[in-house]
């Protein structure tokens, strides 16, 4: 074989040679870079060192039962890199009784060698072997390399059972490797052993219609299933930014409550007190002097304190502009009870009744009242308190809430995609990594597990 | 693309804030009617027939 390699960006330049199993031309593309080239009409195995091209091994699995879906001599360009895929092999492992399989792509380049694709159910890597050795840690399930911390994730002996093109190693159908791959989303590094030999890979994540961009393939990628082991999540990577945003807003909305907590009139406009006589009977309705409120439209809080003990007094209100005829139609209860039984004293209800009447413009203002009570209970004491612009804290209540539902919504799909993510591993939940979604995940599995103890 | 939308979504939820608590929201449900005539205050027991119906409360032990 000659030692010129292809030129890139231009015409590939194969070396003809025909197969020693069936005559078959042979094409190959890596010249003088390949150990073993397979035969694609009658699926031998050659050993490209060999000038006779030995036959290493046959196997009998057709090619368009697993065709490549990006075809052998196929160019483009990774990284900025033309590179031309020369080999294809499916690997599978089995894991409690069921076949995974998974692809791999052999690219080459003359001045970068080899590199390589990984495809499963539509998830793509790209791969090119380490240059220097990850850092373990005895008994721990992570390792670190260039200062990244990667979890392991499953480790499971892969067997190749089909193979097709050129190869930088001694392929052969039926080989097993013990293979460990340990992820920190969108890289993968992979390790590779069989006895003491082991080699070392990373892979980064890539979108399959940017490979299809980049090999200029025709249709579409197929769509990916599921969640593959080192894909990035996108819920992930925002929810620390976002939980640093609610946590600015928080304190945003913490400024507007002291502002309005202190500058808010919250003034008293109107208070009398009332006795209603319940064995009066007849008509009960009457109307208070008028009172003025002041300033911006605003709210009005009217409270009724009442001296009810086990009874009740039900009042109507209406809130009614004398100047404009408008009115405000509201009741409210005062109940309060008590008693002993046999778990002891009891109360029920309270002396005190507060509404707020919302956005009601400045005016003279009067109200229309009328209670209700039981008949014959006597005479109940009742106090009408009115106050102008009176800050509410129930508002802040529902904002925060606006807040904190879309974070935690987006806290809950980063969960579930981590979820997701390591049913598929050998533990079935993700690891704690100091992260925000782990640290959520860690109190809401010691919650679960505080609730199911009981 | 999320965080900005976050980001101004809570720049709304704080501006809303804002407002409701400047000009007095609240959550009670309050009926407002208009034009209750004047005659209201010399006879408070005509105001029923201005509101429409007249809900007389049962409640209590």
């Amino acid at each position: 074989m000659s030692a010129t390699g292809p030129t890139p960006g231009g015409k590939p330049q194969v070396a003809s040679l025909n197969c020693p199993g069936c005559g078959a031309g042979l094409t190959v593309r890596s010249l003088g870079n390949a150990v073993t080239i397979v035969c694609d009409s009658c699926h031998s195995i050659l050993d490209a060192r060999d000038p006779k091209l030995r036959i290493l091994q046959q196997f009998r699995t057709k090619t368009n039962e697993d065709p490549p879906l990006i075809p052998l001599g196929t160019r483009g360009k990774i990284r900025g890199v033309l590179y031309e895929v020369i080999g294809f092999q499916r690997r599978t492992i089995k894991v409690e009784g069921i076949s995974y399989s998974w692809h791999e792509y052999v690219l080459f380049n003359p001045m970068k060698g080899f590199r390589y694709l990984t495809e499963y159910e539509g998830h793509w890597n790209d791969l090119a072997p380490l240059r220097a050795l990850p850092a373990t840690a005895p008994g721990k399930s992570s390792l670190t390399y260039l200062g990244e911390t990667y979890n392991h994730f499953q480790t499971a002996q892969a067997n190749t059972t089909f193979v097709l093109g050129e190869f930088p190693w001694q392929v052969r159908v039926g080989e097993s490797v013990r293979v460990s791959d340990y992820v920190s989303p969108p890289r993968v590094i992979s390790s590779e052993g069989t006895g003491n030999e082991i080699t070392w890979s990373m892979g980064e994540y890539m979108a399959g219609r940017d490979l299809w961009k980049a090999f200029n393939l025709e249709g579409e990628p197929p769509a990916p299933i599921g969640v593959y082991e080192n894909q990035p999540s996108p819920p992930s990577a925002n929810v620390k930014g976002i939980w640093k945003m609610v946590g600015v807003f928080v304190g945003l909305m913490l400024a507007l409550f002291i502002y309005f907590f202190t500058t808010a009139e919250d003034r008293e406009v109107f208070q009398q007190s009332y006795v209603f006589d319940t064995s009066a009977g007849g008509e009960a309705s009457f109307v208070s002097n008028t009172f003025k409120l002041d300033g911006r439209t605003s709210d009005v809080e009217l409270t009724t304190s009442a001296d009810v003990d086990n009874n009740w007094i039900y009042v109507n209100y209406a809130l009614i502009n004398d100047d404009t005829g408008h009115a405000y139609d509201f009741g409210r209860e005062v109940s309060y009870y008590h008693g002993h039984d046999s778990d002891g004293s009891w109360t029920e209800g309270s002396t005190k009744n507060r509404v707020i009447v919302p956005s009601v413009p400045a005016g003279l203002y009067y109200l229309r009242i009328e209670p209700e009570s039981d008949p014959y209970h006597g005479s109940i004491r009742y106090t009408v308190t009115i106050r102008r612009d009176v800050p509410q804290i129930s508002l802040f209540g529902i904002a925060l809430a606006a807040l904190l539902l879309p974070a935690a919504f987006l806290t809950w799909r980063a969960m579930s995609f981590e979820h997701l993510r390591w049913s598929e591993s050998d533990y079935g939940k993700p690891p704690d990594d100091g992260s925000m979604v782990s640290a959520i995940g860690s109190m809401a599995d010691s919650l679960k597990n505080s609730g199911g103890g009981e | 693309m999320i965080r900005q939308l976050f980001f101004v979504y809570g720049i709304a939820v704080l501006a809303v804030l804002g407002f409701a608590e400047y000009r007095g929201w609240s959550l009670n449900r309050v009926d407002q009617i208009p034009n209750v005539p004047k005659s209201v205050r010399d006879n408070p027991g005509s105001y029923r027939s201005v509101y429409g119906y007249y809900h007389h409360y049962t409640g209590g032990k």
